[in-house]
């Protein structure tokens, strides 16, 4: 089986040891992974922004670097729900694109859904002996339903101890450009969520997407808090 | 142009979207679902809605029944519908010190049947008309309804289909009035009536 | 609705909100006991998903022949002794009802319609005596205030503070007791009751097929205004309307779960016409107004048809993460939270009312929520390029996104901006005393993310 990285902006520069852990890990279950060099970034920053006219290139120029692959795996589920469900919309005045776009969505999958759903395996061979809270991220929760695939993952990685975390399904307040132009309300989320974190006592929150994780983190950081941010990728690697 | 002309022309301009499916009347039944034993479901039902049920072994006792719950709750007057169902309770109520008027504002309690009721929910249906006015179940602080059992069906989706006609005013009540704006804090008896009670009988 | 208005600056009226204490906690309260309520009783009901569907298509089949089922609505209600009245926009609307209810005393039970279009006002001008009948709506009458919830419009206000409100009105000191001021409002408001010439409610749905007006409410307050005054007149929007009878038994079933967490509201009111003869009570005359007041152009425009869909039950407002922080009146606008954000700019322009669909993390859930499937973060995202263009962008933001289109468009560019990113981030550390706008935002509550030593494609290994 051969898949096409697609690694995201914020991982490909900010956090590339969670893309390191994303091709480590799928290597290790018997995936030929590819980088194509082409890739950039998906456009959902402009896109959510209302900036349509900035997004559409970009949204191109993925589809086109990832046009050859049998599938694409990214460890986002923003990105992946933002090629799945939202180029058909951004790319609907051209139909040409629209349907090429359509194409590479059907073959886009987020990793863990990727895992589970395709792989067909749950148990990775991992091992993280930590207590973890897992944050189901929205663009993935509600555009992609990835209710269980996560959960099943991370249920299986071994000594892991898997904490409740109160009112998971609340939106962590990151939000793309929301995250800036109503920082107030970003933050009081992100307070509600920390709160929420510190209570089920865990060492670590994880998540789908860096987008939410490091706006976490910063929280968590700033509070003084030892609890660590770690996406997803990087516990299902850990042996 | 008149309003009306504006409007319609509007929405016959804006045209008919294609694609949307028609939805045939019958069908929005059968996604409603039926409840095994209705009668106990509309019981267990209305009581949770804060509805006092008393089962009525023998209709001869209704009257009596009637009585009693109108001396525990001090109600002195009552309005009460004209119906077949209900003569008994109003011959008795006119024996007994129970003023019986016809102005709902004047009376402590008022007394009604129910033409069909909703297990699901635990509602009463009743409809207005001559003899029936829509006051007595609304005015007075205590409503009384006397149920045939045999008129109560599952859901709502059972309900409509059984209607024959409507009346000008058909009225669904589950429970007494209530609010909850005042910081959240459920009350029972707001503009309607502060208790309901409902008397099922077997004819 | 009436006019545009001053742009709406969402982000300064919810730092406000965040601001009230008191509020926050009602807020966080009252919205967490609607979701649990409501949560309770959905579970009850198996087929709910397959009701939301079917809700979702009659609503969508409605639309799109609503010519003719308002036809067929206005026919029903002729035939039964009613009066149907059109009106393009609230000024007609409020007129038709002011010369109607012309100097008489009028009962209201809460409308979201009338609000729309201030028909109180409008009934003043025309020497009416107007009571609000609703308890919340009362109450909000004699403090002089807006509602800040589609359900629970007082939410805002502590009992403490409605204990002198109506202590006031009733002219005797009140205890700050939910039950007691309840009682003192019914005695005072059955009086206004009792009293009134005409009754003014709005519909929560209409019915074609029989010229039935439906209303759904817990107080008895509706019931009274349709009763015991002579009149009664009822504003409704046109997509109120539903084709058949039956139809009800899918919303009727929807909208109680999800407004108020009941099973069903106390009562439901299913009104065909005025008294008929030989009825001792009942209103002899019966006035249907029939409003656009910027319908049709939602009902024209593909992409947004669907938000004309919407039941009032407020379910969007009691899950989304905005408004319970936010508040209502932080919409400035009749209709808050995310049905709010869509309704708002598309009746009141995008220019006044552009800050809605942006103030918004996209968490889509509302759109699980809502009863008959409205998929609000779709429209809320469809309205933001709109606003883009109507009203353009602060002029960092445009830099921004040019600037980060721009650089994404090469591989090669993004490798330098990602470099000068993570070696300036190196040299600011994680908590910078001072950053530019936008990123200071960031700064005031998070740390920045930690300085990742390489970019991801340096290292790859084939």
């Amino acid at each position: 089986m051969r898949v096409a990285l697609f690694v995201t902006c914020l991982v490909d520069q900010l956090f590339p040891h969670t893309g390191q852990a994303a091709s480590d890990l799928l290597r290790r279950l018997g995936v030929a992974v590819e980088f194509p060099p082409a890739q950039t970034c998906c456009g959902q920053v402009a896109f959510n922004d209302g900036f349509w006219d900035e997004a559409r290139p970009l949204a191109r120029a993925l589809v086109e670097a990832f046009d050859h692959a049998d599938a694409v795996v990214a460890p986002s589920g923003s990105c992946a729900a933002m090629v799945r469900e939202f180029y058909p919309v951004l790319l609907r005045d051209d139909p040409g694109w629209a349907a090429r776009a359509r194409q590479v969505g059907r073959r886009t999958y987020e990793l863990t859904e990727f895992l589970v759903d395709v792989l067909g395996v749950d148990e990775v061979g991992a091992r993280f002996p930590y207590r973890v809270a897992y944050h189901p991220s929205c663009h993935g929760l509600r555009a992609l339903g990835l209710r269980e695939q996560p959960l099943r993952l991370l249920r299986h990685v071994r000594e892991l101890d898997l904490r409740t975390l109160q009112g998971a399904e609340e939106c962590c307040g990151f939000g793309g450009m929301f995250a800036v132009k109503f920082a107030a309300l970003s933050a009081a989320m992100l307070e509600t969520k920390i709160a929420a974190i510190e209570e089920s006592a865990a060492e670590f929150v994880t998540a789908t997407d860096v987008s939410c994780l490091m706006h976490i983190d910063g929280g968590l950081r700033r509070r003084g808090s030892s609890v660590r941010a770690v996406h997803i990728a990087e516990i299902l690697a850990a042996q | 142009m008149s309003a009306r002309d504006d409007i319609l022309g509007r929405l016959r301009r804006a045209g008919f979207t294609a694609g949307v499916p028609q939805v045939p009347a019958g069908e929005a039944g059968a996604v409603g679902g039926t409840v095994p034993a209705p009668v106990d479901r509309f019981i267990e039902r209305a009581r949770a809605a804060g509805v006092e049920v008393t089962r009525v072994a023998e209709f001869a006792t209704l009257a009596e029944q009637v009585r009693e719950t109108l001396a525990a709750a001090g109600a002195r007057t009552a309005v009460i519908w004209e119906s077949e169902l209900l003569r008994p309770v109003e011959d008795a109520l006119r024996r007994s010190d129970v003023r019986i008027t016809d102005d709902p504002s004047q009376a402590d309690a008022g007394i009604t049947m129910a033409e069909a009721a909703v297990a699901e929910t635990g509602t009463l249906v009743l409809g207005a008309g001559p003899g029936r006015a829509r006051g007595v179940s609304l005015i007075p602080p205590l409503h009384i309804a006397v149920l045939p059992e045999d008129l109560i069906v599952s859901t709502l989706f059972d309900l409509f289909p059984r209607l024959e006609g409507l009346p000008s005013a058909l009225s669904f009540i589950t429970g007494p009035s209530r609010t909850a704006d005042i910081e959240h804090t459920p009350v029972r008896g707001a503009h309607g009536p502060i208790a309901v009670s409902v008397f099922l009988v077997r004819i | 609705m009436s006019g545009p208005g001053a742009p709406i600056d969402f982000a300064a009226n919810a730092r406000a909100a965040l601001g009230d204490p008191f509020l926050q906690r009602a807020l966080r309260t009252t919205l967490e006991r609607f979701r649990e309520l409501q949560a309770a009783v959905i579970a009850e009901v198996p087929q709910w998903q397959a009701l939301r569907t079917q809700a979702h298509a009659i609503k969508l089949h409605t639309l799109g022949r609503l010519d003719r089922y308002l036809e067929e609505l206005e026919a029903q209600v002729s035939a039964r002794g009613g009066h149907v009245h059109w009106a393009r926009d609230g000024a007609e609307a409020a007129r038709i009802i002011a010369r109607l209810a012309r100097g008489r005393r009028v009962v209201k039970s809460k409308s979201m319609t009338s609000e729309e279009i201030r028909l109180n006002e409008a009934l003043a001008r025309a020497g009416c005596e107007v009571t609000e009948t609703d308890l919340g709506e009362y109450l909000l009458q004699l403090a002089g205030e807006a509602p800040s919830h589609l359900i629970a419009p007082i939410v805002h206000r502590s009992k403490e503070s409605i204990a002198e409100l109506l202590s006031a009105a009733a002219g005797t000191p009140l205890p700050a007791e939910p039950e007691r001021l309840t009682a003192a409002a019914r005695i005072l408001l059955r009086r206004r009751f009792l009293a009134a010439e005409v009754g003014i409610t709005g519909a929560n749905f209409a019915v074609a097929e029989t010229g039935t007006v439906v209303l759904v409410e817990n107080e008895g307050n509706i019931r009274l205004t349709t009763t015991i005054p002579r009149v009664h007149i009822a504003l409704m929007g046109i997509e109120k309307v539903v084709p058949r009878l039956g139809d009800l038994a899918v919303f009727l079933t929807l909208l109680p779960r999800a407004a108020t967490g009941q099973r069903m509201s106390s009562y439901v009111s299913l009104i065909t016409g005025p008294r008929r003869p030989g009825e001792a009570d009942g209103p002899e005359e019966f006035h249907l107004v029939l409003m656009d007041n910027g319908r049709t152009a939602i009902h024209a425009d593909a992409v947004m048809r669907e938000a004309l869909a919407c039941i009032r039950c407020g379910a969007c407002l009691d899950v989304c993460p905005v408004f319970e922080r936010a508040g209502g009146h932080a919409y400035e606008s009749v209709y808050p939270g995310p049905i709010g954000a869509v309704l708002t700019p598309l009746f009141r322009g995008l220019v006044t009312a552009g800050d809605l669909p942006f103030a918004s993390s996209l968490c889509g859930a509302c759109g699980e929520v809502c009863p008959v499937k409205i998929d609000l973060p779709r429209l809320l995202l469809e309205l933001r390029p709109r606003v883009v263009r109507a009203r353009g962008a602060a002029r960092w933001e445009r830099m921004f996104l040019r600037g980060w289109s721009w650089v994404m468009r090469s591989p090669a560019a993004l490798v330098s901006a990602g470099r000068l990113v993570r070696f300036t981030r190196r040299l600011l550390g994680p908590r910078p005393r001072w950053l530019p706008y936008p990123f200071s935002q960031w700064a005031a509550s998070r740390d920045l993310p930690p300085a990742a030593p390489f970019a991801f494609r340096e290292r790859w290994r084939r």
